[in-house]
């Protein structure tokens, strides 16, 4: 049986699961905070660029922007305001907290908007394709592989060459002697939130774009990117783009193994729990609780 | 608590033997408390808010164990209403099967899941914190998936007992003889939550809640004394497990089968952030967290009201619970309770 053209999809879905998965890997490993707001930052996201193209009749690239802007404006005054005043809880804590964020959004989104109506974000790259070995890619798949890629990148240079991600790993390795040496913690912390908002705000409009536009959906990524980024124990950029993309792969292949395809979205949920039996939680920073 | 329980010539100290003496201001507030509210409830609600105060008791089962979970032990279990329909499948598979009186099939459920609680929990006895509660989640996800493609049975042929497409010959479960009515059901859930109630304060204040104690506060300590952790924490699981599963086969009673929409990863999740707003303190906080979980959303549906503000009034109410309140509703009634009555026995003996 012919699995690549299911492969191909993956592609794209791979693509926004390691965007999601680095932008969450990323703020956990400077801040200890896994943000399952993640997901509902998307959603925001989406809907603000949906909203203001379809009914605003602002030019789309300018919606996308502005609804990326506004995720990132809200992860950053999270960070900045509620995050700060919860940095002394522990780490389940202060997820559970982000979790009551992701509700607020949820409700106030679909509230708003309503569920479970069909509407997608239209990109200009949806007709455009490339064929490879005799599949048809769209071109939006490879956009969302591209920026992954990119942004990916361009995160790991931040980190190795930039001031602030040299303050963001050695707040990786260890919070109170980073503050006693003169990092300024919640300044740091904050914009990681920035970068993790602004993360959640692509793959939230892509996500939009190559599945649907629904509330609960798009906040849900935010639990198949958990699955991914455990694959890469939360610490590891790199681990977390694999992970990402393998999670989106087997999501996608498994379609097109009728056996299994009822199962296929728990894919990513199954790899990542084999992935801690197995492999274990290791000395990563899970270990220092 | 300064009672003492005595067996015999030898003093004993609460919490040694099974809880201690039994009528202890603790214990007579379960019984008053419960019996009030359910009795209040069986009196006026009808019809729809009976059907979702049922309900509601059952959420307090299942909440019953998510709070001992995190208030003995800090384990965040995120899967707590997917056990819930663990033990209502294994509930209605026995019942399918063997058509056994209804407390054997609401103990199916409960051992049902205990055991599935006890095998998810074995892996997970090596994590702690954050990925637990991630493993958990994991799980509940895994279990959406699992049940939407399997459905409960409904009394076919075959292990998963489905009938086809038409649905017409559909079996209901029946509900036992005692409690056949809505209220008599309903008096019967209630029993079953102050039951449940009793067996959790009685782990909590005898040898197993030290245990738990301990281990919470340092494993390494814990083991220096002599605590088995593996198995007091598996046994915490099964507990928790076996509350869920109760909770399960008292759902499938009540409406006779079970919907397998009705178990996804938010509704686990949901029943974690009721506990924290009810708080695990006290006992009166899962007892009042359950309700609420069914209560909101109940209400919101009689005002038709979209029922996503739901989910905006539960973030809300989970952010102010972890920055203002961490004791939880419970927390707050039961130090107001206690206040209030240390005013009144000054005022007499003055």
């Amino acid at each position: 049986m012919n699995l690549l053209p299911f492969v191909a999809s993956g592609i794209g879905l791979g693509g926004i699961y390691a965007l999601a998965s680095v932008g969450l890997v990323i703020l956990y490993r400077a801040s200890g905070t896994l943000n399952f707001a993640f997901g509902a930052f998307g959603a925001l996201s989406a809907f603000l660029a949906w909203d203001l193209s379809n009914n605003g009749g602002v030019p789309p690239p300018i919606a996308w922007l502005f609804g990326i802007a506004a995720s990132t404006g809200l992860a950053y005054a999270y960070g900045r305001i509620v995050a700060p005043r919860m940095a002394h809880r522990d780490r389940v804590v202060r997820a559970v907290a982000t979790l009551g964020l992701a509700l607020i959004i949820l409700g106030a989104l679909a509230w708003y908007y309503g569920v479970g109506i069909a509407r997608r974000i239209p990109l200009p790259t949806d007709r455009d394709f490339i064929v490879l070995f005799g599949v048809r890619i769209s071109a939006t798949r490879l956009v969302a592989l591209g920026i992954a890629l990119l942004m990916a990148v361009g995160v790991g240079l931040l980190l190795s060459r930039t001031r602030i991600g040299l303050a963001m790993r050695a707040l990786a390795s260890d919070r109170k002697i980073s503050a006693t040496i003169g990092i300024q913690v919640t300044r740091i912390d904050s914009f990681a939130w920035l970068v993790n908002g602004a993360f959640a705000g692509i793959a939230g409009i892509l996500l939009a774009n190559l599945n649907r536009l629904d509330p609960p959906f798009l906040t849900f990524l935010v639990i198949p990117a958990i699955a991914s980024a455990i694959l890469g124990r939360l610490s590891s950029l790199p681990g977390a783009f694999i992970g990402g993309m393998a999670a989106g792969m087997i999501e996608a292949v498994l379609t097109g193994v009728p056996e299994v395809s009822h199962f296929r979205s728990a894919g990513p949920y199954v790899a990542a729990l084999l992935f801690l039996t197995v492999v274990g939680t290791g000395q990563g920073v899970g270990a220092r609780e | 608590m300064t009672e003492l329980g005595k067996t015999g010539a030898y003093p004993v100290a609460v919490g040694t033997s099974l809880g201690g003496a039994l009528f202890i201001p603790r214990n007579v507030a379960i019984v008053v408390v419960v019996s009030a509210v359910t009795a209040l409830i069986a009196l006026t609600a009808g019809g729809f808010w009976l059907s979702n105060f049922t309900q509601a008791y059952c959420i307090v089962l299942a909440l019953l164990g998510c709070a001992l979970l995190y208030g003995q032990l800090g384990l965040v279990s995120l899967c707590q209403w997917a056990l819930v329909g663990a033990g209502g499948w294994v509930a209605l598979r026995v019942y399918h099967s063997f058509h056994p009186p209804f407390v054997v099939t609401i103990l199916a459920g409960g051992v049902g899941a205990s055991v599935i609680g006890m095998l998810w929990g074995l892996p997970a006895l090596r994590m702690r914190g954050l990925y637990l509660a991630l493993v958990t989640l994991m799980l509940a996800g895994a279990f959406q998936v699992l049940i939407s493609v399997t459905s409960f049975p409904v009394g076919g042929p075959g292990f998963l007992g489905q009938v086809g497409m038409s649905g017409n010959d559909r079996v209901m479960m029946a509900r036992p003889i005692f409690a056949s009515s809505d209220t008599a059901y309903f008096l019967f859930v209630g029993f079953m939550v102050m039951l449940a109630i009793f067996l959790v304060e009685t782990h909590r204040r005898s040898k197993p809640g030290r245990a738990w104690a301990l281990i919470r506060k340092n494993e390494q300590m814990a083991m220096a004394s002599g605590v088995h952790i593996v198995f007091y924490k598996a046994w915490a699981f099964a507990l928790s497990g076996f509350l869920a599963g109760v909770a399960g086969a008292l759902m499938a009673g009540l409406f006779g089968q079970l919907d397998d929409s009705a178990f996804a990863p938010t509704d686990s999740i949901t029943i974690f952030i009721g506990t924290l707003l009810g708080g695990t303190g006290v006992w009166l906080g899962p007892f009042l967290g359950g309700i609420l979980t069914r209560f909101i959303p109940a209400l919101l549906i009689d005002y038709n009201v979209n029922s996503y503000v739901g989910l905006l009034f539960f973030g809300m109410a989970l952010t102010h619970a972890l920055t203002q309140a961490p004791e939880g509703l419970g927390g707050q009634l039961t130090a107001l309770a206690e206040r209030l009555y240390e005013k009144f026995k000054r005022r007499r003996t003055s």
